[in-house]
């Protein structure tokens, strides 16, 4: 039974799976309903050090930039509508291969041109995070947002981390940037160039 | 050597610190990285006697009532976590803590959390910690990242007596409600 976070808390994919080493995170939305451009969603995850900024520019892991240097950490491909049952986006983060200088594994999405296509998070219905166990596809946790009237067009849904105990731990974030992928990817250092 | 105590531990300051008479409990946090309100933490503190409960109103120390009787005395208010190291401190000399005073909980709480619909488990690298205050030696430090979640108050930490030693616990209990319920848990009237 998959445990539902919300904003804020933390669980232990460990305690829910106590071999999980590699998990999928996987991100849906509804398509739009209303009239407009359709809302593309993009995942996205930054490989963060003990600085809370990425190991390098590539440890930005977007549909440019598929697998981090290690393979630690691979994008599974850009739905540009949301259309289709399931998650639309994946992040698949492979612990055995993360560096013991990696702090966190922070997964996020951005609104393609969203401030551009006046787009936001306030607008997109029935958005989530979901962590699948790798080694058998088992829901170990959700995280549904509900960003009532939120003006971000960028977003840090869940951070993967390591627990003091060793244990494997994901954190619900639900915060960002009405500034797009440019507070996002600044914050976490990463040169857009 | 800082210890690094998780939730539930505990530490003697006289033994770390022999002589140890005056304490800077500092309390930090991480600005705000995300859009939205900053977080404005606040640091408290009560004196509490072995029933658990405070004496009267003024034993509640925070940034409207900064000084209890020498003993137990507020540093200051901190609106943003700006600033490398404590965003605020309390001090305590243990010398001054009047002898029915058994412990002084340190707690902190979201200025106007729920209105803003802020919680701990948004804020980055909180932790409290206590310095030696006579050599600036951190003699002990609890990070609150893994144990905050989405209440606006929280008793962070408690410096004890027990058996003629001062002792420091990590206690990162949450309150729902911020800092009237936790204030009226400890005894004092909330207006």
């Amino acid at each position: 039974m998959a445990v539902s976070l919300i904003k804020g808390t933390n669980v232990s994919l460990t305690k829910e799976a106590p071999n999980v080493s590699a998990v999928t995170v996987g991100l849906g939305w509804d398509v739009r309903q209303t009239d407009g451009a359709a809302f593309d969603l993009d995942a996205s995850a930054f490989v963060v050090g003990q600085n809370d900024k990425v190991l390098s520019d590539a440890h930005f892991i977007f549909y440019n930039n598929k697998s981090s240097p290690d393979g630690a950490v691979i994008y599974g491909g850009d739905n540009r509508t949301g259309d289709g049952a399931g998650d639309d986006e994946t992040i698949r983060v492979d612990f055995a291969r993360l560096g013991v200088d990696v702090k966190k594994v922070v997964v996020a999405v951005t609104i393609h041109e969203g401030v551009e296509r006046r787009q936001n998070f306030g607008s997109v219905s029935n958005a989530y995070a979901r962590v699948l166990d790798d080694a058998d596809g088992k829901e170990l946790a959700r995280f549904d947002l509900s960003e009532d009237g939120s003006a971000n067009t960028s977003l840090i849904f869940v951070e993967l981390y390591r627990g003091p105990q060793g244990d494997i731990k994901v954190k619900a974030i639900g915060e960002g940037w009405e500034s797009g992928l440019s507070g996002l990817a600044g914050t976490l250092g990463v040169n857009l160039g | 050597m800082a210890i690094s105590l998780s939730k539930g531990g505990n530490v003697s300051l006289s033994k770390e610190a022999p002589g140890l008479d005056v304490i800077m409990i500092g309390l930090g946090w991480d600005v705000r990285a995300t859009d939205g309100k900053d977080f404005d933490l606040d640091a408290s503190a009560f004196l509490l006697k072995a029933d658990g409960k405070v004496r009267n109103d003024a034993d509640f120390c925070f940034y409207n009532n900064k000084d209890v009787g020498g003993a137990v005395i507020h540093q200051g208010d901190n609106r943003t976590g700006e600033g490398e190291g404590d965003d605020e401190q309390i001090k305590i000399v243990l010398s001054k803590v009047p002898t029915e005073i058994e412990k002084i909980a340190i707690a902190v709480t979201i200025h106007e959390g729920e209105a803003n619909g802020q919680s701990f488990g948004q804020v980055s690298n909180a932790f409290i910690r206590a310095v030696n205050d006579s050599n600036n030696a951190e003699i002990v430090r609890y990070d609150l990242s893994e144990d905050a979640s989405v209440e606006t108050a929280m008793i962070l930490g408690e410096v004890y007596r027990n058996a003629g030693e001062w002792k420091f616990r990590a206690v990162g209990q949450g309150f729902k409600g911020g800092l009237g319920p936790l204030a009226s848990n400890y005894g004092v009237s909330v207006g």
